[in-house]
């Protein structure tokens, strides 16, 4: 493994990506609703 | 301690930082969006106490609209940028969210459908595309991205190819901006052909879902239609998307096999790093809806919430287009583009009337 591909990797922390913290928030507002804590949503 | 490995040091934005740089943005696709929903109740009833002849243009059109002239007059200041890029998030917490609207007999009979025709489609797109490419001498990279762009899923899917087979940041810019410009274009033509044509809300959508590129511009041209088209685009749009990781996959394997990329180590591993969450998502909130996990008015709920965050997207999609940074991309590319994505169209019309008289859906 070369110094740029060692660095590269340490470089990079774990992160969720934007689909998986879109998916995370959606599902976490569907468990609101699911509990009553929002009864209504208007449009 | 020899040949000790200098790392740069990167300085980390810490979280509330980036979060606080949003909020001007999402703020601004909140104001927009709303504008929008506002002159869509108004307008109407304004031209109808003056009795004037005037189309009820709908809220889509209308944020699109607003920020269509923002991003091209005035231009999106830098201070909302960061918030403005968000609309893919609220994108795709939408569709998880739509998922609450289709039972999963829905998505079994539809999906099985649109899955065969999304093949299709796949396989005849790439292949038409390539052979374009290969037509007009452009750089076979570059054709690879413009075939993928607009076989698989738009912007997403040429940002996932770019890093597997190593092409350049020129080829990925060029095709983002035909593609990005042929969605545009899309938007506006596709619902005028719909009604043209006299094609159903079911019809329409699948065919909105199978030949508009960027998953945005999908949900926009089905939601111009109608609410049922714009969920059956967003259906088979969200099928397309799950074949992402296989199609860059596969040119992945080739460019490597030429020499001219990084080999593929654990397959499994890159199928899941490049598969959408977001379907898996619509799909778990499909489930609990069948299994009568939230009552009706729950439902209603979500599908509100669904709404709001598609407006914000809408907003999104008029504010990003820019239309004199596209002209600055050349023409042979969107050319090829252009061509390529007419055709697509036209074949996948077909293959939606005929699956229409096969299936009867």
């Amino acid at each position: 493994m070369s110094a740029e591909d060692n660095a590269a990797e340490v470089k990079k922390p774990w992160r969720l990506s934007l689909d998986s913290w879109a998916v995370v928030v959606a599902l976490l507002a569907a468990l609101l609703v699911r509990a009553g804590v929002f009864k209504h949503i208007p449009w | 301690m020899a040949d000790a490995v200098v790392l740069p040091q990167v300085q980390p934005v810490q979280p509330a930082l980036r979060f606080l740089r949003i909020i001007p943005g999402v703020l601004l696709l909140g104001a927009i969006g709303y504008a929008g929903k506002l002159l869509e109740q108004n307008v109407g009833k304004y031209a109808k106490a003056h009795h004037w002849v005037f189309p009820n243009i709908e809220y889509v059109l209308w944020a699109i609209l607003l920020g269509l002239i923002i991003s091209n007059t005035i231009g999106v200041p830098e201070i909302f940028r960061s918030g403005v890029a968000t609309y893919e998030f609220w994108l795709k917490a939408g569709i998880v969210l739509l998922g609450s609207r289709f039972l999963l007999g829905d998505i079994l009979k539809l999906g099985g459908v649109s899955l065969l025709l999304v093949a299709v489609e796949i396989v005849g797109s790439l292949a038409f595309m390539t052979l374009l490419g290969r037509l007009f001498k452009l750089k076979p990279k570059l054709t690879t991205l413009l075939a993928v762009g607009s076989a698989v899923c738009g912007v997403s899917a040429i940002i996932a190819t770019k890093g597997a087979i190593d092409a350049d940041d020129e080829d990925s810019s060029f095709s983002i901006a035909a593609i990005l410009a042929l969605g545009a274009f899309a938007l506006f033509t596709f619902p005028v052909i719909g009604h043209y044509l006299h094609l159903g809300d079911r019809a329409y959508g699948i065919w909105a879902g199978l030949a508009v590129d960027n998953t945005a511009e999908a949900t926009a041209a089905g939601a111009l239609y109608s609410d049922a088209a714009g969920k059956l685009a967003v259906l088979v749009k969200s099928t397309r998307n799950a074949m992402i990781g296989f199609v860059v996959l596969a040119y992945a394997i080739y460019w490597a096999s030429q020499g001219q990329a990084k080999a593929v180590g654990n397959k499994a591993a890159f199928l899941w790093q490049k598969f959408p969450k977001f379907v898996l998502g619509f799909l778990l909130i499909s489930v609990l809806a069948t299994y009568s996990f939230f009552n009706k008015d729950q439902v209603g709920a979500l599908a509100n919430l669904s709404r709001w965050a598609f407006l914000l997207t809408f907003a999104g999609v008029g504010l990003r287009t820019n239309f004199r940074d596209m002209r600055k991309q050349g023409l042979r590319p969107f050319a090829v583009g252009a061509i390529g994505e007419v055709a697509i169209a036209v074949f996948t019309l077909g293959l939606v009337v005929g699956a229409e008289k096969l299936f009867g859906f």
